[in-house]
């Protein structure tokens, strides 16, 4: 029986030997790019992967994700590996699509391309005969949250309920198995060294806002309006008159735009439009901040007497990592880059439904270098692919080995060492509940 | 009645000799008056000091009356008619800023008030010259009033809890008393300092008014280590003033609306989360029905305030003044007299919808009777700052003070015609009790709990 260490290094040899094409499998991703619930090229490149390494994946979950298992041995947990098929939208990103603006700003090419690493590993029999319990490779589809309006058509026509990914993943019951999540996204921050684990990330809900008002004539007959635009302002003022109540620990994030500010600037405006994220570290504090929020935007409306309307959109939970798991991660990291070159960072403000995959099961959600410039902006591109992409997948295969090597001994005392926060009827709920429609009336 | 009766010209010359005469006392009334203000329903040594005039002329009076007014009787010698009331107003501003403050209590006569003391009483003395006495009918009433700036609010409030007082205006708090009910008529002159070549104007209007005190409860917190645990009153209160500068745009330019007000706390120490905060506010228009409107908007402006942040707020509304309607026919009497004193030029006639956006309880009294507020001339400055003082006593003092001797004698003389012509010409606004009721229903507190 060879040992984890032998395993590991077999992995590697399959993985440098498919180098090359690995890098190119992420660059073709990158070239086409395709946001959200759209990832159709990008789908069907997994899924003939998935195929070309024997096995039976399952497309159109979620619209476009797809799904391929490989079975160890011997009884024991299933891991879930995860890659992100979705890009951003950044039209003046150097690799942006002409035509749709989409880009693959925030790395996710790279994702996919190391999952594949990993699964072209993982399922050589070489190392899975040498396995217990079940490795579930997942392309998961829409991870960043944008095109609300898009998606709420989805959700409206019956094509999904979430609009992420995963917990629409969640809801059609491909977690239902799953006991163990792992991914690695690629970072373009120094601090966060060659690779990186953290512990966790802001929950987030989104929020749909109209205010309604009374247009009339701006110069002639201003006293029989009644602003809307005033009464957005004056709800950000609100938001703002409540910060100071945000505790530093809790990370709280609101940050509104203004979709539709007024018709014509000499009327009234009488509908104004916003949009924004509620982000916080807890359930909680997110809870709480929300409940601020809406409070705030129905005092922007009673201000002017207007009316409000809000929608809340259940978006991400906050993100709690394993912290055994990561400590395995962290061990192979240290192994591929040195000891010097493995980062930690305990917080991060941004939200990844990776966070709603933590309330159910262990998971963690680490970092690797190679990239430069700004996360979701025109500049965020990768460079070094050798790390984001070879290194990368030599990191979940290794940790892998570790989980599911030696009978699952860690694997099963990871999964068995965390309680989940809730259960997936308790998470379902949670987010139909948070699901709302509202119209406040002032005056 | 051997004597000859004189002409109404000839009584008036001689109530003014009488004036010019006692020139140098009425001034030093005046100032006596400026270098002792007092705020409303304070005006203890003001009121002393009428009391005191009052008993040297042989007035027969009242005092304390709305705790501080003072009301004389002097009946005319040629038999029974109207009464007039020759008001004048006894409270100061607080201003601690004036150059006449009070350094204890900050009180400055910064609205001129202080001459309306010495003109009413200059008129009265005029009044009293003999041979006049003896030809007028009817009454003559010289009033002291208390409190007609609406201000220190908090501290009024305390006394209407106390039982002392209902409505925190003086001339409002005298009519619900039944101190106006034997008057027919009334008058006052008001001190301006933005008359430019003219010595004495009249016409146009004023806002109505009503009075809001309100106070923000929310929960203090230790502001640099537990914020999140407080609710911040101050951020309540901002938001709110905030709300009503968004609705500034809604104001009709014919509405001639003012709202406006200050913090009389704003926290206790800055280390912690502001948990109690007041404010004093006002709310002016041209109509009571704007009033209305505006002043539920005001609350609605409050109530989002606490809304925002998840405060409390309690709301006292108080019923405040309604807008001045001079008496048409009383003003032509003082158009008139004017004229003959000062000349065409001197006299300014403002349209009647000329809003000069402040407010007086001389409006309620116009509600009710035939009234007129004219203003003279003599002062520089803006009215209720620290720049607001009398420069000149002849215009400030002398000349009203003979104006309204004049407007007496015209209106009690020969047999009181034209006192019963103005009363006969003059349809009231309201009833004294309808009055009443309406300002008792103004008064309101409301609670609003922003957290709920």
């Amino acid at each position: 029986m060879p040992s984890k260490e032998d395993l590991k290094r077999r992995a590697a040899e399959i993985i440098d030997a498919k180098a090359d094409e690995l890098t190119a499998i992420a660059k073709t991703i990158l070239k086409n790019p395709e946001p959200g619930f759209r990832e159709l090229k990008t789908a069907r490149l997994v899924a003939e992967q998935f195929g070309a390494l024997g096995m039976q994946p399952r497309s159109g979950l979620a619209v476009t994700g797809v799904r391929a298992d490989a079975s160890g041995t011997s009884a024991g947990p299933t891991l879930a590996i995860l890659g992100e098929l979705d890009s951003l939208i950044v039209s003046d990103h150097p690799h942006a699509d002409p035509d749709t603006g989409a880009a693959h700003a925030c790395g996710h090419h790279c994702q996919i391309a190391m999952m594949l690493g990993a699964a072209t590993a993982l399922t050589n029999h070489d190392v899975l005969d040498n396995l217990a319990g079940r490795i579930a490779f997942m392309a998961v589809p829409a991870e960043e949250y944008i095109e609300i309006e898009y998606r709420d058509d989805l959700r409206r026509a019956g094509k999904i309920e979430f609009l992420g990914g995963k917990p629409e993943l969640v809801k059609l019951g491909e977690f239902d198995d799953v006991h163990l999540a792992m991914m690695l996204h690629t970072t373009s921050n120094p601090a966060e060294k060659l690779m990186c684990i953290s512990n966790t990330n802001n929950g987030t809900v989104a929020k749909r806002i109209q205010f309604i008002g009374r247009a009339s004539h701006a110069g002639g007959a201003p006293h029989l309006g009644i602003n809307a635009l005033n009464a957005a302002m004056m709800a950000m003022t609100a938001i703002n008159f409540n910060r100071e109540t945000f505790r530093d620990e809790d990370s709280i994030r609101v940050h509104p735009i203004i979709t539709k500010g007024g018709e014509a600037v000499s009327a009234v405006p009488a509908d104004v439009r916003m949009e924004t994220f509620v982000r916080g570290r807890t359930v909680e504090a997110l809870m709480d901040a929300n409940a601020k929020v809406d409070r705030a935007l129905k005092a922007g409306a009673m201000a002017v007497g207007a009316q409000v309307k809000i929608q809340t959109i259940p978006g991400y939970m906050p993100l709690q990592q394993n912290k055994a798991m990561a400590e395995i991660f962290r061990a192979n990291a240290a192994e591929l880059v040195g000891e010097e070159n493995v980062g930690y960072v305990d917080h991060r403000g941004g939200s990844t439904d990776m966070g709603d995959i933590s309330r159910l099961m262990p998971v963690i959600h680490p970092y690797v270098g190679g990239a430069t410039g700004l996360g979701h902006g025109a500049t965020y591109v990768v460079e070094d692919y050798a790390l984001a992409v070879i290194k990368g997948a030599k990191a979940l295969a290794y940790t892998a080995i570790d989980l599911l090597g030696d009978n699952a001994s860690h694997g099963n005392s990871v999964a068995g060492g965390q309680r989940a926060d809730m259960s997936i009827p308790e998470y379902l709920k949670f987010m139909r509940n948070l699901a709302s429609e509202e119209t406040f009336k002032s005056g | 009645m051997t004597t000859p009766a004189l002409t109404i010209e000839e009584l008036k010359k001689r109530a003014c000799e009488t004036i010019d005469k006692r020139k140098k006392e009425i001034v030093g009334l005046a100032q006596q008056v400026l270098a002792n203000p007092e705020a409303g329903f304070r005006e203890v040594k003001t009121a002393q000091l009428v009391a005191e005039m009052f008993q040297e002329m042989g007035i027969q009076h009242e005092s304390g009356l709305a705790l501080t007014g003072l009301k004389g009787r002097i009946k005319g010698g040629a038999g029974p008619g109207p009464s007039v009331a020759v008001i004048g107003e006894l409270d100061s501003l607080v201003v601690t800023e004036h150059p006449h403050a009070d350094p204890d209590t900050g009180a400055a006569h910064a609205c001129g008030h202080h001459c309306q003391i010495g003109m009413m009483l200059g008129a009265t003395m005029g009044l009293l010259t003999p041979e006049v006495m003896a030809q007028l009918s009817g009454e003559i009433v010289p009033f002291a009033v208390p409190a007609e700036e609406f201000i220190e609010v908090e501290q009024r409030l305390e006394m209407r809890n106390e039982g002392k007082l209902e409505f925190l205006g003086g001339k409002q708090e005298l009519i619900r008393l039944g101190q106006f009910d034997d008057v027919d008529i009334a008058m006052m002159c008001h001190t301006a300092s933005d008359m430019g070549e003219r010595r004495f104007a009249m016409g146009g209007t004023s806002n109505g008014h009503v009075v809001k005190f309100v106070r923000y409860t929310g929960v203090g917190a230790h502001a640099g280590s537990l914020p999140h645990r407080g609710v911040n009153a101050l951020n309540a209160a901002s938001f709110a003033i905030q709300a009503i500068n968004a609705l500034r745009e809604t104001h009709r330019a014919d509405d001639t609306v003012r709202i406006h007000g200050i913090m009389t706390r704003g926290g206790e120490a800055v280390s912690a989360v502001p948990s109690d905060v007041r404010l004093e506010w006002r709310v002016r228009s041209s109509t009571p029905k704007v009033v209305v409107e505006n002043s539920a908007a005001v609350d609605r402006c409050f109530q989002a305030g606490a809304l925002a942040v998840g405060a409390s707020v309690n709301i006292t509304t108080i019923p405040g003044y309604l807008p001045m309607r001079h008496d048409t026919k009383l003003q032509d009497i003082f158009r008139r007299t004017a004229v003959d004193l000062v000349g065409e030029q001197a006299t300014l006639v403002m349209p009647a919808r000329r809003n000069r956006g402040g407010s007086t309880d001389m409006g309620d009294l116009s509600h009710i009777m035939p009234a007129c507020h004219p203003y003279t001339a003599g002062a520089v400055g803006p009215g209720h700052s620290k720049e607001y003082v009398i420069t000149d006593y002849e215009s400030a003092v002398i000349v009203p003070a003979k104006i309204m001797a004049m407007v007496v004698i015209d209106l009690l003389a020969d047999g009181a015609k034209r006192a019963k012509e103005v009363k006969a010409n003059h349809r009231p606004l309201m009833t004294k009790q309808a009055y009443v009721k309406f300002q008792r229903e103004r008064a309101e507190i409301t609670q609003f709990d922003g957290a709920a």
